[in-house]
């Protein structure tokens, strides 16, 4: 008997023990900001709060973390003496920090594309201002490689906006910006001549001299501008025909060498006419003259080329298509060639220069900033 | 009198070693960390990201209960262990996903660069057949140098794949082949025009 109540007093000790020091079915369940709380911030993590709202977003992460430990001390509690009151409003709060976050993640996104956009658009624009002289230059276009991973990369630019990759993208357009610098750096290399004055007024004199040549003697006379591609017949000093012409795959530079595919600057004359050939008509001009011979034997001497290399010749003016690249010959339309042949005698001067426009396209694109 | 005070000892004995004498679930701890660890070093960031961030969540939970148990006068580490034991089995059910989204992810990969290899050297045999030397096109010479730069790309294409890049890799490759395919029918109309002079 005396063994039964013990036993009693014992469980009923131990039940009264577990009830009164252990949180159990009475406890109140937690507010319902508290999981909202959770909810908000893994959409912010998944919105990119660590990357847009760094600083933000950590104070945010602190208040939660705060607004928990709150929470956990309230549960400490004995259920009956618990109260939620403040841990709600904790948790509000911490809601309420997270919608500012939220804002300033949406805003921050939205000026960071604009800001991408905007680098995108101007980089694009100076991307085809380069595609398109590159291709007007009708020449062999060493610049062309970076300007096509340039190309591709926009594209990669593109597909990384629209999956939201903004960091991605910046960083391709910081390669688009530096393959675009190599190409200028590589047009300007090749077109700096054409933007300096003092060839340009060279040049100038040189046609303004065939000009009045013409003038005086009434004689016909030929001036080939290269930039602009042009072939232009004087007769009396009179303008009487141009042509488009196509030139040298390294049209543009002057020639130095044979096969360096460059079209000769000089004053020539015609001397002699061909009826027939693979080009169709041809008027052949006496390239090198003495001023060709004179510069390439000096960069010989200054061993820019080769002892073996030779100066090169059998320049023409000739058929075939302007726009068909030479190994320097100046190449016409069939037809205009036809037409041409017959105006020009053997003799007649030809006066080729880069240009004569001082305020040319190449000074106008790659004007130094 | 004294029975009943020796019994109210033993009660109060009893409950404090069922219920305090609790030691933090340390093994669990570990493991569940490592499992994470494992997931992350198994490329996780990249192709568990959801995953991955939900593992930390549970098991930054876990550890919040552990925290508030090791507080308590009565601690009862069972709920906690049982979060670090689903963390630490999740965490390998994502380790376990990650090797055949990183295949997949290759494998989308190198079958885009051999697409974009394929556009490549498609466009450079189209150019090839064009017409050569003295008189050729301007704009034939154009896209020869544009190939140039194609090639240029697909050795970067071939760099990310090489340092596991897969979905930069892919990016990259599918813009290479729309080029060369551009270039292409550019070569191809070019060529055209040639004809028809």
């Amino acid at each position: 008997m005396k063994l039964r109540k013990q036993i009693v007093a014992l469980v009923g000790i131990i039940a009264f023990s577990l009830i009164f020091f252990t949180p159990g079915c009475k406890t109140p369940p937690a507010p319902s900001e508290v999981e909202q709380a959770r909810l908000q911030e893994q959409a912010l993590w998944g919105a990119g709060g660590s990357v847009f709202a760094p600083e933000e977003f950590q104070k945010y992460e602190s208040s939660l973390a705060e607004a928990r430990r709150a929470l956990e001390r309230e549960e400490l509690k004995i259920g009956p003496f618990r109260n939620y009151g403040q841990v709600r409003e904790n948790f509000r709060q911490v809601i309420k920090q997270g919608e500012q976050v939220e804002s300033l993640i949406k805003s921050r996104k939205a000026s960071l594309l604009l800001e991408i956009e905007s680098s995108r658009e101007s980089l694009y624009a100076k991307y085809e201002v380069l595609n398109n002289l590159s291709l007007q230059l009708n020449q062999r276009g060493y610049a062309r490689p970076h300007l096509a991973q340039a190309d591709i990369l926009f594209k990669e630019v593109d597909r990384l906006l629209a999956g939201l990759r903004y960091e991605e993208a910046r960083g391709r357009l910081e390669e688009i910006s530096s393959l675009l610098k190599q190409a200028e750096n590589i047009l300007r290399e090749q077109l700096k001549r054409y933007m300096d004055q003092g060839q340009i007024r060279q040049w100038r004199q040189m046609a303004e001299r065939a000009i009045e040549k013409s003038k005086i003697s009434g004689q016909t006379v030929i001036v080939i501008s290269k930039l602009e591609r042009t072939l232009t017949v004087y007769k009396a000093g009179q303008q009487i025909k141009t042509y488009q012409v196509g030139l040298g795959f390294n049209g543009l530079n002057d020639k130095l060498h044979a096969g360096d595919d460059a079209t000769p600057e000089g004053e020539y004359k015609i001397i002699k006419k061909i009826g027939a050939s693979k080009y169709g008509k041809g008027l052949l001009i006496d390239y090198p003259n003495e001023e060709d011979i004179k510069k390439f034997n000096e960069a010989k001497k200054k061993g820019y080329i080769t002892s073996s290399t030779r100066i090169g010749g059998l320049i023409e003016i000739h058929g075939g298509g302007k726009d068909g690249l030479t190994r320097g010959c100046v190449a016409l339309d069939d037809k205009e060639m036809d037409e041409l042949f017959k105006l020009i005698p053997i003799g007649t001067p030809v006066t080729i220069v880069g240009t004569t426009d001082p305020n040319n396209k190449i000074i106008e694109i790659l004007k130094p900033v | 009198m004294k029975n009943l005070m020796k019994i109210s000892v033993l009660g109060f004995l009893v409950v404090f070693l069922f219920t305090s004498c609790a030691k933090q679930p340390t093994q669990q701890i570990d493991e569940a960390k490592a499992a994470i660890d494992a997931v992350v070093k198994a490329g996780g960031d990249i192709y568990a990201k959801d995953e991955l961030k939900k593992l930390n969540d549970d098991y930054n939970a876990a550890m919040d209960e552990v925290n508030a148990q090791s507080k308590k006068l009565f601690k009862k580490y069972g709920k906690a262990k049982e979060m670090l034991a689903k963390v630490k089995a999740d965490a390998d059910s994502v380790a376990q996903l990650i090797p055949a989204r990183k295949e997949e992810a290759k494998n989308n990969a190198i079958a885009a660069y051999d697409e974009a290899k394929a556009a490549f050297e498609a466009a450079k045999a189209i150019l090839d057949k064009a017409p050569k030397g003295k008189g050729t096109k301007a704009d034939i010479e154009a896209m020869k140098s544009d190939l140039a730069g194609l090639e240029a790309q697909l050795a970067e294409v071939q760099a990310a794949i090489d340092r596991e890049d897969y979905f930069g890799a892919r990016d990259k490759a599918v813009s290479i082949k729309e080029k060369a395919n551009a270039i292409s029918e550019q070569v191809n109309a070019a060529i055209e025009k040639v004809r028809g002079r």
